[in-house]
């Protein structure tokens, strides 16, 4: 284990610079850090210009329909010091509005819209804000926890019937060799 | 073979044995199935002492092989391939996928039986199936044309509008050509 003196000036820089951004030094080469999103660009920039965080990895989202949130994930890449840095920040999930990142790296734009269909985050003043993956889609984003795969699956595709005659392959060789199933694996058989 | 000295069937027993000896099969795949058709068309297996061989456009081919899972978007495309293909035209389905939908069972992009969309003359079980049940299928549907059973195409004439209202359920901003004209 290296001494982590790269990561912990990364994080110093950052929470000395912001006053709402607190964080951890993970492990060797990653950093993690919580901010608000009214800063995110203003942060995002601060680690392209400064800290030479230049390289755009991912930008993903996270649902968390418990706490009525949407979690929004950065996740940069400094070529020169080698280290990842997470920057997450929570937006409400009833009105999930967020700043727009596109002009900072042009490449987030593309995750941009892929979150827009997928979860239904609006970023303010996106180009492109329209179909993008999913043609003619008309119900609830479809990551959302509370989109129902198998019932959306169920209600527009058919479903062919299974065979009367299918029994669990289990049972049948059980059965043929005159064994039973042991108590640990019958939590597995189908009825 | 031929009972009666019958020359419509004896014409069609000709006709019959020439197509099912140059299936050309459009190469195009839709999921992870079109893995199996290389090493199928290559030296190991070797399909083409069977007569199957590809073809670069729908217009030129006989059978169309969906190899895997379909999504709703690829459904579009698939369609538009299929009312290009000249008759007779086969279809494949190749996969537990096109079957009752396989691993993608619950998937909301992803269609669950493919015969409800397009006639299907035969399908290939397994995921993924091997090259040796592809050229399998293959051989029982040069047995169904030799028997004249493949008759997918004519179906699909027949019950256009049926196919059509399962395909709208699925593309619901229609704006397709027709080619049925």
């Amino acid at each position: 284990m290296s001494e982590q003196i790269k990561e912990k000036e990364t994080l110093e820089a950052l929470t000395k610079t912001f006053e709402k951004v607190n964080g951890i030094v993970q492990r060797d080469k990653r950093v993690i850090v919580e901010t608000d999103a009214e800063i995110i660009p203003g942060v995002l920039l601060y680690a392209k210009e400064r800290l030479k965080f230049t390289h755009f990895s991912h930008m993903s989202c996270v649902d968390w329909i418990e706490n009525n949130q949407f979690e929004l994930v950065y996740i940069l890449w400094s070529p020169e010091d080698k280290i990842q840095l997470i920057i997450k920040c929570v937006i409400n999930r009833e009105k999930p509005i967020i700043q727009n990142i596109d002009n900072i790296w042009r490449q987030a734009n593309t995750y941009e819209r892929e979150i827009r269909e997928m979860f239904g985050v609006e970023f303010e003043g996106l180009i492109g804000a329209k179909e993008f993956i999913l043609e003619d889609w008309d119900d609830i984003p479809p990551m959302r926890k509370d989109f129902d795969t198998k019932e959306y699956s169920s209600k527009h595709f058919f479903d062919r019937p299974g065979r009367e005659d299918a029994k669990d392959v289990r049972t049948v060789i059980t059965e043929r060799s005159g064994e039973e199933i042991p108590d640990f694996a019958k939590k597995y058989s189908r009825d | 073979m031929i009972e009666k000295k019958d020359s419509l069937a004896i014409g069609e027993y000709i006709k019959n044995f020439a197509r099912k000896h140059s299936l050309f099969v459009l190469a195009y795949g839709t999921g992870c199935g079109a893995i199996e058709i290389p090493p199928t068309m290559t030296s190991r297996y070797d399909a083409e002492r069977f007569g199957i061989r590809g073809a670069a456009t729908p217009r030129q081919a006989d059978v169309l092989l969906i190899t895997g899972y379909l999504a709703t978007k690829t459904l579009k495309r698939v369609i538009r391939v299929y009312e290009q293909m000249q008759d007779p035209k086969y279809v494949i389905g190749f996969g537990s996928c096109t079957i009752n939908g396989g691993m993608y069972w619950d998937s909301y992009n992803t269609i669950n039986s493919l015969d409800k969309y397009i006639p299907v003359d035969v399908f290939i079980n397994g995921c993924m199936p091997r090259p040796e049940a592809v050229i399998s299928g293959f051989v029982k549907l040069q047995e169904y044309i030799q028997e004249g059973k493949a008759d997918g195409w004519r179906k699909y004439q027949n019950n256009i509008e049926e196919y059509r209202e399962n395909q709208k359920r699925i593309i619901k901003n229609w704006r397709m050509p027709d080619y049925n004209l």
